[in-house]
C-alpha cells in the first residue's frame, strides 16, 4: 500500500566529511521517530532554479518505505509517500 | 561471390539496464524486491504496464492492462513512473561508462553502445571480459547493489545487441567472428534484433525460417525478393559482423503524445490537451534551438480507428502558439467517429532557428519569437508550466513528464 503523504517533517541530518556523503539519519513523523535503515536511491531534482534532493529509504521502526524531499531553498523537509511494499 | 565474416575482434560493447525502470523502482525501495513489480503510465485498471520486474516477467507479465496483470497475479505492485529519477540513473549510467572510453552512444535511456576500437583502456593490455565484470560492479556502486545488467560484446553493434539478449538477467556474453554461425543455431528469427513479425513474415516467404538460414541467404535472394532494397544488403552485412548502425541520423522532428484517461467527444477538452501537447513540443523545439515548417495531428478513438493528417506550411514554426493555431487548422478537419482515446502532435522539417531568416512575405515573427523566448525564460527559472496560455489553465496534473522510449535527447 502506497500512500501520499506530503506532511512537512523534522529531520536529523548528518555530514560525513570523511565519507563525503550527507543523508538524513531521523525522521520525526506523527510524534514517532524513525531511524533509516536502508538508503534505496537518492536524486535530485530542478524546479526551476530549486533544487530538491530526494530520498528514498526503508526505516528501522516499522516495515516502511518513505521518500523524502529537502527543498534546497527553505531546507525544509517534506515526507511525500510512505510505503508498506505491499500491492495496493 | 560470398562476402567472408568480418573477423575483427570484438570490441563493441551492447550494455543494457535489466527491466530498467522497475529495478530502479526496486533499488529505490527495498520492500519491494524479489516481488512482481509493474510501472504503468496510469494506475487505473485500464492502465497500461511499460515496464515490470523480472518476477513478473516470469509469469507472463509484460506490456499489459493493469487489469490483465491482476489476473495473472493480485499481489503484483504497480507504480506509476518516476521519469526525473530514471534520468538521474541513465546519467549515472552514462558516467559509468564515460570512464573508459568516450565513445559512448545512448540508444536509449536504459542502453548504450560503448565502442572500444582504438581505445587506451584495451590497448593497455586491459580484457574486455574483466572490463565488463568491473563495469557492473561500478554500475551496483553508482545505482545500488540491487541492479544489475546484460552486456554482450561482439564485432558490430547488431551482435553486440544479440550477445546481451543471451544471458538475462545479469549476463555478460561475447560474440567472436568464429562463433557466428553456432550462435545462429541457437536462435529464433524474432530473436535477432529488427526482426518483427512482419519481417519474419516476409523472411519466411523467401523460404527463410532460422537465423542460420537468414545467414546463408545469398545477396541477390535479401536485395531483391525478400527486401527489394539496400536494406538487404544492410542485413547482409550485418549478420555477417559489418558495421552498419553506427550513423548518426538528423533532428527531422519534435513530438509529444498523451493516452486520453476519460476518452471524450469533446472537442474542447480535445482542444486543450492540443494546447498543451503544443508547449510541451514547443518547449523542447527552443531547448534545442530549432524551428519546423509543418505540423502533424494525429488521434485515435475507442472503436480501434485513428485519424492523422500534416500540414506543411512556409512560415516558420517556433512558439507555442505557433504551433497550436496550425494543428488547431487540422482540427477543424476531423469529425469523430468514437470517443478520443489518444492525442499525438509533431513538428516536422525542422532547421535550426539561429540565425533566423526572414520570409519575404511573413510578418517579421521577431514579436513571437521573443515572447516565447520570454515566457521559457520564466518557466526555466520558476520551475515548467509556471507561465502558460489562457488555455491550459487548471490543467496542472494533466499531460505530466513522461519517460521517453528511443530518443534521450532531451536528458
Amino acid at each position: 500500500m502506497r500512500e501520499k503523504i506530503n506532511d512537512e517533517v523534522s529531520v536529523v541530518m548528518y555530514f560525513s566529511a570523511r565519507k563525503r556523503i550527507a543523508l538524513p539519519h531521523l525522521i520525526s513523523w506523527q510524534n514517532k521517530d524513525y531511524t533509516i535503515k536502508e538508503m534505496g536511491y537518492r536524486h535530485s531534482i530542478l524546479e526551476g532554479r530549486t533544487l530538491h534532493h530526494i530520498f528514498e529509504f526503508t526505516v528501522n521502526e516499522a516495515d516502511l518505505w518513505m521518500r523524502l524531499n529537502l527543498d534546497t531553498a527553505n531546507l525544509h523537509w517534506l515526507l511525500e509517500v510512505v510505503s508498506d511494499g505491499n500491492a495496493d | 561471390m560470398e562476402m567472408p565474416i568480418n573477423d575483427i575482434e570484438p570490441l563493441i560493447m551492447h550494455i543494457d539496464l535489466n527491466s530498467c525502470y522497475a529495478i530502479i523502482e526496486q533499488q529505490a525501495n527495498p520492500l519491494i524486491r524479489h516481488k512482481p513489480v509493474g510501472v504503468a503510465a496510469y494506475t487505473t485498471p485500464r492502465g497500461f504496464i511499460i515496464a515490470s520486474s523480472y518476477e513478473a516477467k516470469r509469469q507472463g507479465i509484460k506490456l499489459m492492462r493493469i487489469i490483465e496483470a491482476k489476473e495473472i497475479d493480485p499481489r503484483i505492485i504497480i507504480l506509476a513512473p518516476d521519469p526525473e529519477k530514471y534520468f538521474d540513473a541513465h546519467r549515472r549510467f552514462k558516467a559509468v561508462l564515460e570512464r573508459y572510453t568516450d565513445l559512448v552512444t545512448p540508444k536509449s535511456i536504459d542502453e548504450f553502445i560503448v565502442d572500444f576500437q582504438g581505445s587506451q583502456t584495451i590497448s593497455k593490455g586491459q580484457n574486455l571480459l574483466e572490463i565488463g565484470y568491473q563495469m557492473k560492479e561500478e554500475i551496483k556502486q553508482a545505482l545500488g547493489k540491487y541492479v544489475t545488467v546484460n552486456i554482450g560484446i561482439a564485432p558490430n553493434r547488431f551482435l553486440a545487441k544479440v550477445a546481451a539478449g543471451m544471458d538475462k538477467p545479469d549476463g555478460l556474453t561475447v560474440i567472436e567472428a568464429r562463433d557466428i554461425p553456432n550462435i545462429y543455431g541457437q536462435l529464433n528469427l524474432l530473436d535477432l534484433p529488427g526482426i518483427n513479425h512482419r519481417y519474419e513474415s516476409r523472411l519466411n516467404r523467401a523460404g527463410i525460417f532460422t537465423p542460420l538460414d537468414f545467414f546463408d541467404a545469398q545477396l541477390q535472394l535479401l536485395k531483391g525478393p525478400v527486401f527489394q532494397s539496400i536494406v538487404g544488403y544492410y542485413w547482409y552485412l550485418r549478420l555477417r559482423g559489418y558495421e552498419i548502425d553506427a550513423q548518426k541520423f538528423p533532428v527531422r522532428s519534435f513530438g509529444n503524445d498523451f493516452a486520453i484517461k476519460e476518452w471524450t467527444y469533446d472537442r474542447e477538452v480535445i482542444s486543450r490537451y492540443i494546447m498543451k501537447l503544443s508547449e510541451k513540443t514547443g518547449r523542447r523545439l527552443r531547448k534545442h534551438d530549432y524551428q519546423a515548417q509543418g505540423v502533424y495531428l494525429g488521434l485515435a478513438f475507442d472503436d480501434g480507428s485513428w485519424w492523422g493528417k500534416s500540414k506543411r506550411s512556409k512560415a516558420t514554426i517556433y512558439s507555442t502558439q505557433e504551433i497550436y493555431l496550425n494543428l488547431m487548422q487540422l482540427f477543424r478537419q476531423v469529425s469523430f467517429p468514437a470517443k478520443c482515446s489518444h492525442v499525438n502532435i509533431a513538428v516536422f522539417n525542422v532547421a535550426p532557428a539561429s540565425p533566423f531568416q526572414l520570409g519575404l512575405f511573413d510578418g517579421t515573427g521577431l514579436d513571437t519569437r521573443a515572447l516565447a523566448r520570454a515566457s521559457d525564460k520564466i518557466n526555466d527559472r520558476y520551475g515548467e508550466f509556471t507561465l502558460i496560455p489562457a488555455r491550459m489553465a487548471n490543467m496542472e496534473h494533466v499531460i505530466i513528464k513522461r519517460v521517453p522510449f528511443g530518443s534521450v535527447r532531451d536528458l
